[in-house]
């Protein structure tokens, strides 16, 4: 029991370094140029760190330098979505969006009050408005108790009303089934077939927003164009 | 003394015997060999001083004949001369080099008949041996019955016109060629006899390209008749599946009838023959279309012993330098009907293609195309430029192939200069003299990302949510409800309290009309006894509680108009009786 306790110890002690190591086995592999191998690692690396935004945005860097910008921007949102603060990973994923004709930051919208509006990430966000809730809360309760709400109480309140519309609209957002077409071009149909006629077609890069699905297709809209039709699964990667 | 001068005489003897013997050999550096490859013809003559004449080379039908080269070398007065013919052989099958004749001092030397086999594509025999023929030997005149399709077809084609002294015959190497493959088309003209002015026209096609190949002469025994003829070669490439057809060709000859012919033509006489012609049998091809399947990387040539390399002009440059990036390919067949290879986008390179250049290689059936590419580096650093895939056809095998270049690698180093050349359409030059040079994605992140702060912590934490609402509720209820309780149970604790101090029947009095008026709203300074009890008796008081307090209110009213009749006993007697009575009430309203 003691033995397996103190390799319990060392295991927990030096399991931070294991974790560096595939980082850095992965990293000789890309500096080599060796982009096809180097990715096959992070993805491995991803299936311990689901949640870690460094490892989508190496990864987003593997398709990248190998060709695949509509993946690497896939990558890159992903990343961008568990740390928007991150300077790197927005710069990349603006470098790889503009490479296909998109933006990160919408147009008219100014770039201080974008990096505002997402300075939080939604995880971040939400436990924020909880401990506003728990604050509020709190207050109300001692304000019931000794028979008078404070000043307090109220800043408390319009924070909390305030956290929560941000929340909302992030919400929103999240909820919004992004993609991105992955192959080096995909045609959108008027209907979910081939056999419907191809109204445009969109390289690889471009967002799209899936609306509805039918067998191998979806319904999708190009925000940046105002375009709207049918797209093949194959070609486009969900974020 | 005479023995020595007859040893002298007889020693110079043989030396200008030995002079005088002229030895002819030729020899091959392989015996089997592919079509890509090249045959060296060496025909080496020995023994021979002043002017001499070429060597007399055999019908070669089998074989392009396009580079020469003479060696001469003299020792001890014996000059040798080597004659090196480079060779490109022409059809698969065993193909005979025939004897070599050389003709010196009024003497007829020839060398032995050479054969080679000749494979398709690379499946030659690597182990090739060198064959040598040496010592003369007569001249062959057995038909090859190894000759390849093409010259077996004119053959046929020609014993079955032998006797005629003019005739012409066409064959091609394939009847049922693959879209763009490429067919051999020989038309041969067969003649016994000297002719005037044969001019020839050649035949007309359709449905193919049809590329000049040049043309041979040469000489053949039919039946028993020699004849000489003059062979115009083509390469045809198919353009579309389907029926293609090649029309005869036509040779219009005449000949002369009189030893004084040459004159009598001159002046416009009848020695000269009128026009004759002789034509070619049509020809129809059955083009077959390529099966499906066709890789990405399939340009449209069809064939076999296709090559491709790809070539830098510079390993190591300057960023913003250029390095020219050279693909060809080579092989057979029209090259230049094919489409042009793309170059994929390079990272760290700008890509600016240049127009492919194609042509025949000299005195071969092969042909080339080149693809030119100028690369610039943006950035220094060691870049890799990919190998760059190519499929073509291979019509014996049914199947398609893709050859692969190797990848390249440059290293480009920092600029020395700033002035690049070329416009980068992200470059900027900043005051300070740092250049933008390309905008290239960040590098990798070394780390794991830094654990989840403690908002994402609280963001999980949801059940605490529910607990402080439900916490908030009782608080509220709480508040709002207990209230009443409260402030009732401090009336009575106050109450008792006031009772309990009370030294006067006025004190017991006050603290009995405030409880009235703040725990049952009964206002008393006006209100007679009856009123009171009544109101009692609406909040549920006992009868015998009302009739108690009905004796405590009449003790009071006793006492403040008649206080003459109380002392302090009876003032604490009533105190303790009022607090037994509202204690009553209050149980009682509860």
């Amino acid at each position: 029991m003691k033995r397996w306790l103190m390799l319990g110890t060392v295991l927990a002690l030096f399991s931070p370094i294991f974790a560096q190591e595939d980082l850095r086995q992965a990293e000789e592999l890309y500096r080599q140029g060796k982009f096809s191998a180097a990715l096959t690692s992070y993805e491995n690396c991803l299936k311990n760190y689901p949640k870690d935004p460094f490892v989508y945005y190496n990864i987003g860097n593997c398709y990248f330098k190998m060709g695949s910008k509509g993946l690497a921007a896939a990558n890159y949102y992903r990343a961008f979505r568990l740390a928007p603060r991150d300077a790197d990973i927005r710069h990349n994923l603006e470098l790889t969006l503009a490479a296909g004709g998109e933006r990160l930051v919408p147009a008219g919208v100014p770039v201080v009050l974008h990096k505002l509006f997402f300075g939080l990430s939604y995880n971040e966000l939400k436990g924020l408005v909880y401990i506003l809730f728990w604050l509020t809360c709190l207050l109300a309760w001692i304000g019931l108790l000794r028979r008078k709400l404070s000043y307090w109480t109220l800043v408390a309140c319009i924070g909390l009303t305030l956290c929560a519309g941000w929340l909302y609209a992030r919400g929103r957002l999240e909820q919004e089934n992004l993609a991105v077409i992955a192959s080096p071009s995909a045609e959108i149909r008027s209907g979910p077939g081939t056999n419907f006629p191809a109204s445009a077609s969109a390289a690889q890069g471009h967002l799209v927003t899936i609306q509805d699905e039918k067998d191998a297709w979806y319904q999708v809209i190009l925000p940046s164009q105002g375009l709207r039709g049918w797209i093949e699964k194959d070609t486009v990667e969900k974020i | 003394m005479h023995r020595k001068l007859f040893l002298l005489i007889a020693f110079l003897g043989l030396a200008t015997a030995a002079v005088a013997q002229v030895v002819l050999s030729a020899s091959t550096d392989k015996t089997a060999l592919s079509l890509d490859d090249e045959l060296t013809l060496s025909v080496e003559v020995t023994g021979i001083s002043g002017n001499v004449t070429m060597p007399q080379l055999p019908s070669l039908p089998a074989f392009n004949v396009y580079s020469r080269e003479v060696e001469q070398s003299t020792i001890n007065g014996r000059t040798t001369l080597l004659f090196r013919y480079t060779m490109v052989p022409r059809f698969v099958g065993n193909a005979e080099i025939g004897p070599i004749t050389f003709s010196y001092n009024n003497q007829t030397y020839r060398t032995d008949p050479i054969t080679v086999r000749v494979y398709r594509g690379n499946a030659a025999q690597t182990t090739a041996q060198t064959a040598a023929a040496h010592a003369p030997l007569q001249a062959d005149t057995q038909p090859d019955p190894h000759l390849p399709p093409l010259e077996a077809a004119l053959s046929k084609q020609a014993q079955a016109k032998a006797g005629e002294p003019f005739f012409l015959v066409a064959a091609v190497s394939n009847r049922t060629p693959y879209v763009n493959e490429a067919v051999s088309l020989s038309v041969r003209f067969y003649y016994s006899r000297s002719f005037y002015d044969a001019p020839y026209q050649k035949p007309t096609v359709s449905n193919l390209f049809i590329e000049d190949e040049g043309s041979v002469e040469g000489k053949q025994t039919i039946g028993d008749m020699v004849y000489h003829y003059q062979e115009q070669r083509y390469q045809l490439t198919a353009a579309e599946p389907g029926k293609a057809t090649i029309g005869p060709a036509a040779v219009r000859y005449k000949t002369g009838s009189s030893p004084f012919a040459a004159f009598d033509r001159l002046f416009g006489g009848a020695a000269v023959s009128p026009d004759r012609t002789v034509l070619s049998a049509p020809i129809t091809l059955s083009v077959r279309e390529l099966p499906a399947g066709k890789p990405a990387s399939f340009y449209g040539a069809v064939g076999s012993g296709y090559t491709i390399k790809a070539q830098a002009s510079s390993d190591r440059v300057e960023a913003g330098q250029a390095v020219n990036l050279t693909v060809t390919v080579k092989g057979p067949g029209n090259l230049k009907a094919t489409q042009n290879l793309t170059f994929p986008a390079l990272d760290g390179f700008k890509i600016y293609p240049a127009a492919p250049e194609s042509g025949r290689i000299a005195s071969s059936a092969r042909s080339y195309k080149t693809f030119k590419a100028v690369l610039v580096p943006a950035a220094s650093g060691i870049y890799t430029i990919p190998s760059f895939a190519w499929s073509y056809f291979n019509p014996d095998t049914h199947a398609y192939k893709t050859l692969q270049t190797d990848p390249l690698t440059v290293t480009v180093v920092a600029a020395t200069k700033t002035e690049s050349g070329f416009n980068f359409s992200n470059a900027q030059v900043s005051s300070n003299g740092v250049q933008a040079l390309t905008n290239d994605i960040l590098y990798l992140k070394m780390i794991h990302a830094p654990a989840e702060n403690f908002l994402v912590k609280a963001g999980r934490l949801y059940l605490v949510n529910i607990a402080a609402i439900v916490l908030l509720v009782i608080t509220f209820l709480f508040a709002v409800l207990g209230r009443k309780k409260l402030v009732r149970q401090k009336i009575w604790v106050h109450t008792k309290a006031q009772l309990k101090k009370a030294s006067s029947a006025q004190e017991i009095a006050d603290a009995t009309c405030t409880y009235l008026a703040q725990r049952l709203d009964i206002h008393t300074g006006s209100l007679p006894l009856k009123d009171i009890l009544a109101t009692l008796n609406r909040h549920g008081i006992a009868p015998a509680t009302s009739k108690a307090f009905a004796v405590l209110w009449r003790q009071l009213e006793a006492q403040r108009f008649a206080p003459a009749g109380f002392n302090a006993n009876n003032h604490a007697e009533l105190a303790a009786y009022a607090s037994r009575v509202l204690k009553q009430i209050e149980e009682e309203l509860k």
